[in-house]
């Protein structure tokens, strides 16, 4: 029964994440997930590279503390705050849907998710730099 | 040739439910993570001292650990999944499998060994 309609597994090259032409809005949700995720993964093992910085002792980490603390470096960490809200809140969205829950509200649901992105990233940028005086 | 389809189905519907799970996991630990180690934090980061005294707890460790772990997990799987959108033959796709395997492995382990080595220092 099964075996009469099997649905090809869907290919899309990453150069197609940049045709938005007449796609539907969930398509842009695929698309930021993809972005933000590679720029993620990416952060993740520069992160994971610099913690190293620990096991050198004290100089080499607190050397890198005074590079975190100036400004270029605090207008970095907005833009990963931006990345972390739009997949997490996203990624959210899809478990739900995957799961059967809210399938009809999916768009809504993207919205709701942009807004948040956007308030509690002006919200994590007024607190960051609120302590750089 | 359907046996083969299902089992490839079967695998990556298995890898989509572990990646939603792992998802909503980070949700709390890097929620909980970003608390602890920068919001409650005077500057928003720790000094190699702090840093030493802080680890050194042993439900924080686990808490860094427990971290590390997923989000390695959850980082590989959707690398993992950009590649199998590529269309891949079964055995290319095996491959990166067991590459992305080695790679997320050897990040815990560094970063496992890391803690433990930060937590020694406090022990000098």
């Amino acid at each position: 029964m099964a075996s009469e309609v099997q649905p090809k597994p869907v290919k899309r090259k990453p150069m197609e994440w940049f045709n938005l032409k007449g796609k539907r809005v969930g398509f842009w949700g695929y698309v930021v997930m993809r972005l933000s995720a590679i720029g993620l993964v990416l952060y993740l093992m520069l992160h994971l590279v610099i913690l190293s910085q620990l096991a050198m002792g004290p100089s080499a980490w607190d050397g890198f503390v005074a590079i975190a603390k100036s400004p270029a470096f605090l207008a970095l960490d907005i833009v990963l705050i931006i990345g972390i809200l739009a997949h997490g809140l996203n990624g959210i969205r899809l478990s739900l849907i995957g799961f059967g829950v809210g399938v009809p509200r999916q768009k809504i649901m993207l919205w709701i998710g942009l807004v948040l992105t956007i308030v509690f990233s002006i919200m994590s940028a007024l607190a960051i730099f609120s302590e750089v005086k | 040739m359907v046996e083969k389809q299902l089992s490839r189905e079967r695998t990556s519907s298995w890898s989509w439910i572990l990646q939603a799970f792992t998802g909503v996991m980070l949700v709390i630990l890097l929620g909980l993570h970003m608390v602890v180690q920068h919001f409650v934090v005077q500057g928003g980061l720790r000094n190699y001292q702090q840093v030493v005294q802080y680890i050194s707890n042993p439900f924080v460790f686990l808490l860094e650990v427990a971290f590390l772990i997923i989000v390695t997990w959850h980082a590989l799987l959707g690398v993992r999944a950009i590649l199998l959108d590529l269309g891949l033959k079964p055995k290319t796709e095996r491959r990166w499998t067991a590459v992305l395997t080695v790679i997320g492995l050897a990040m815990i382990t560094n970063g496992i060994w890391l803690s433990a080595t930060i937590v020694s220092q406090g022990h000098v």
